[in-house]
């Protein structure tokens, strides 16, 4: 009986590979959009991590409170000392110390004078010493538009969209203007060795990066930094581990009653960034779950109407002899069957297009170009444990659903109006 | 051959409810069916021929009555008992065949076997017998559609006889035949029902079968307006 059942099934393109194949799309497409969904919101996340504010970020708790102003005159002293202790007591992390200021960036005419003026956000980062992976992970090289990186002191890179307005050339010379640490006034020159642009109007707008001993010296920052930023050296964040690394380090060196003692915050703990990670925790998870109930439902009504197709054949069935309860246990066997193979297959699918796209990426860095807020131009996928069995949600329980309705009538109906239902 | 009463019907009546109000299909019937019979209820739509095929075909239950068919009570039965009485003593045969498609010729006929899980050998004489019954041994591999409409109710004749049942139920199995197929199926059953003293319970109106029959019983109304003996000359 089992063999004349599966030839039946292999035979019937229309109740197997049909159904299968529309189980597979389904679960694929349910595979696919939960690692996509989750791939872009981790990447979302990162970024932010990589430009601002680390995986941990520790500053002074002064600077804490106005972190908004970037405040370099709150900033932390003896930063060599403090990074020293950091590696040591957590080698798991790559810690980075960052300067960040605001002022107006000057371009001057061939006679010294002002041609043109614009505000400028700097960034000051480690781009010279080789060991440095800074240029690495803010992917400088890759947003570099024309000339190149920094190679000696006193060079900088400036956003393309303020070289373009102000038709500001590979090698001409900007000033910054702004104050010290101590207040004191700030005009510092730097040769322009390239134009970025990061596709992020945000990070674009009037931008200056500068190495950071540049900056320690305009600014009067010796051994100085506005933040240390720590990143994990083998893991995407985990915020478990950080909150536990920033209490860790608080108990030790963040004293309540110094201002100027070191705090240790976590990237969900940076502004607005706890209901950015709940938002995305929850938009993820409201995104599968409404994909998995469409999903069920267009599956539900696969197996209800391969059920109901199958009608005439249940009426003959019957009518030779064999019991209700068989026909419908049959049906779900099927359906558990059907649903078992497609919802592998497209588990399969699911699985190999997101991981193509986790290492690969997807490229909308057109279409994200003028977008304010920070986000990745390249998208990815991940790749998650869960993706391995939620398309078996819609794929298996939805289709033998489907299949058990149809079936109920089977088992609830009176045989004749069955039989004559069946259009026997 | 041994004649003895198969089936018996006493005081038999069917309702159907048909929103608020009932339906009397079937209207304080009696009759009795000897072993052999090859019979013939004929009526005009809505006499209560296919509901009569159905209650003693154990697909529907009589509203009043008693109903006993090869000494087995209709309405005590279970879903289970009725399926049981189906698959070993009673064979269907319908107007539009109704073979399984995506199978031959050989896995349809087999199929009511497999419910009685029989062996393999024991099942393929069964069914190789069948089907020379109809003079179908050539297409055992053949699926369904590509069969003439002829072939394909001797399909279903041999689907039905296979199991060797006591009683056939056909409903109205002529009306999608021309002339000669019909003449032809209708004599296939004729021959059966001498070899092995099957009873054939035919519901139809069509004037070919009518001379086949050695039994006429009439319905209107859902009940007997007529029960005639039908003697044929031998030829």
């Amino acid at each position: 009986m089992i063999r004349f059942l599966i030839k039946g099934i292999l035979r019937d393109r229309s109740r197997s590979l049909l159904p299968v194949i529309v189980v597979a799309l389904g679960v694929f497409l349910t595979v696919f959009m939960s690692g996509f969904f989750k791939g872009v919101m981790t990447d979302m996340i990162d970024m932010n991590a990589k430009f601002s504010s680390g995986h941990v970020k520790v500053v002074t708790r002064a600077y804490a409170e106005n972190a908004d102003q970037a405040p370099i005159d709150l900033a932390i002293l003896g930063v060599s000392d403090l990074k020293n202790q950091l590696q040591s007591a957590y080698p798991d992390m790559e810690w980075v110390e960052r300067i960040r200021t605001g002022g107006l960036l000057d371009v001057p005419d061939e006679n010294g004078e002002t041609r043109g003026q614009g505000p400028a956000v700097g960034t000051a980062i480690d781009l010279l010493s080789p060991e440095s992976g800074e240029v690495k992970r803010m992917g400088i090289q890759n947003s570099i538009v024309k000339g190149r990186l920094p190679e000696k002191p006193g060079e900088a890179l400036i956003s393309d969209d303020f070289a373009e307005k102000f038709s500001v050339a590979v090698g001409d010379e900007v000033t910054l203007f702004g104050s010290t640490m101590n207040g004191s006034m700030m005009f510092h020159t730097f040769v322009v060795s390239g134009t970025l642009r990061f596709g992020n109007s945000l990070i674009d707008r009037g931008a200056i990066f500068m190495d950071l001993q540049d900056a320690q010296i305009a600014l009067d920052m010796e051994d100085a930094a506005s933040e240390i930023l720590g990143y994990y050296k083998h893991q995407p964040y985990d915020d478990i581990a950080a909150q536990s690394l920033t209490e860790s380090f608080n108990a030790r060196y963040s004293v309540e009653s110094d201002e100027f003692s070191p705090l240790m915050t976590r990237l969900a703990e940076d502004a607005g960034m706890a209901d950015y990670l709940a938002i995305a925790e929850n938009m993820v998870g409201l995104m599968i779950f409404i994909f998995v109930i469409a999903m069920s439902i267009v599956l539900w009504n696969t197996g209800l109407l391969g059920a109901l197709r199958r009608y005439s054949e249940f009426g003959v069935r019957l009518a030779l002899g064999e019991e209700k309860k068989h026909i419908y246990r049959t049906t779900i066997y099927e359906a558990i069957l059907i649903g078992i193979i497609g919802s592998f297959v497209g588990t399969l699918l699911g699985v190999a297009l997101s991981y193509r796209l986790q290492t690969h990426g997807w490229d909308f860095s057109e279409l994200t170009g003028n977008i304010g807020m920070m986000m990745p131009s390249v998208f990815r996928a991940q790749v998650t444990p869960s993706m391995f069995y939620i398309g078996f949600i819609p794929g298996v329980i939805a289709t033998v659903l489907g299949n058990a309705l149809a079936g109920f009538a089977i088992y609830k109906r009176k045989t004749a109006r069955l039989f004559h239902e069946l259009e026997v | 051959m041994e004649n003895s009463s198969i089936i018996k019907i006493e005081k038999l009546i069917k309702r159907f409810s048909v929103g608020k109000s009932e339906f009397t299909a079937l209207n304080d019937l009696s009759l009795t069916v000897e072993r052999g019979e090859f019979l013939g209820l004929v009526g005009p739509s809505g006499s209560g021929k296919t509901t009569l095929l159905n209650i003693i075909g154990s697909l529907d239950t009589p509203s009043q009555g008693k109903v006993t068919v090869i000494d087995q009570s209709i309405a005590s039965l279970s879903h289970k008992q009725s399926a049981k009485l189906r698959n070993r003593h009673i064979g269907f045969i319908f107007q539009t065949y109704n073979l399984l498609p995506v199978y031959t010729v050989y896995e349809n006929v087999e199929f009511a076997l497999l419910l009685q899980k029989l062996s393999s050998s024991v099942r393929h004489k069964s069914v190789m017998d069948a089907l020379e019954w109809v003079g179908l041994t050539d297409k055992v591999k053949s699926k369904p559609s590509m069969l003439s409409g002829g072939e394909c109710q001797r399909v279903a004749i041999a689907r039905s006889m296979v199991k060797r049942p006591e009683i056939v139920l056909a409903d109205e199995p002529t009306a999608n035949l021309d002339s000669k197929n019909s003449h032809h199926i209708l004599q296939t059953m004729k021959d059966l029902n001498k070899e092995l003293n099957t009873t054939f319970i035919f519901a139809t109106h069509d004037e070919k079968v009518m001379k086949y029959l050695n039994r006429k019983i009439s319905l209107e109304d859902g009940q007997i307006v007529k029960d005639e003996i039908i003697q044929h000359s031998k030829n």
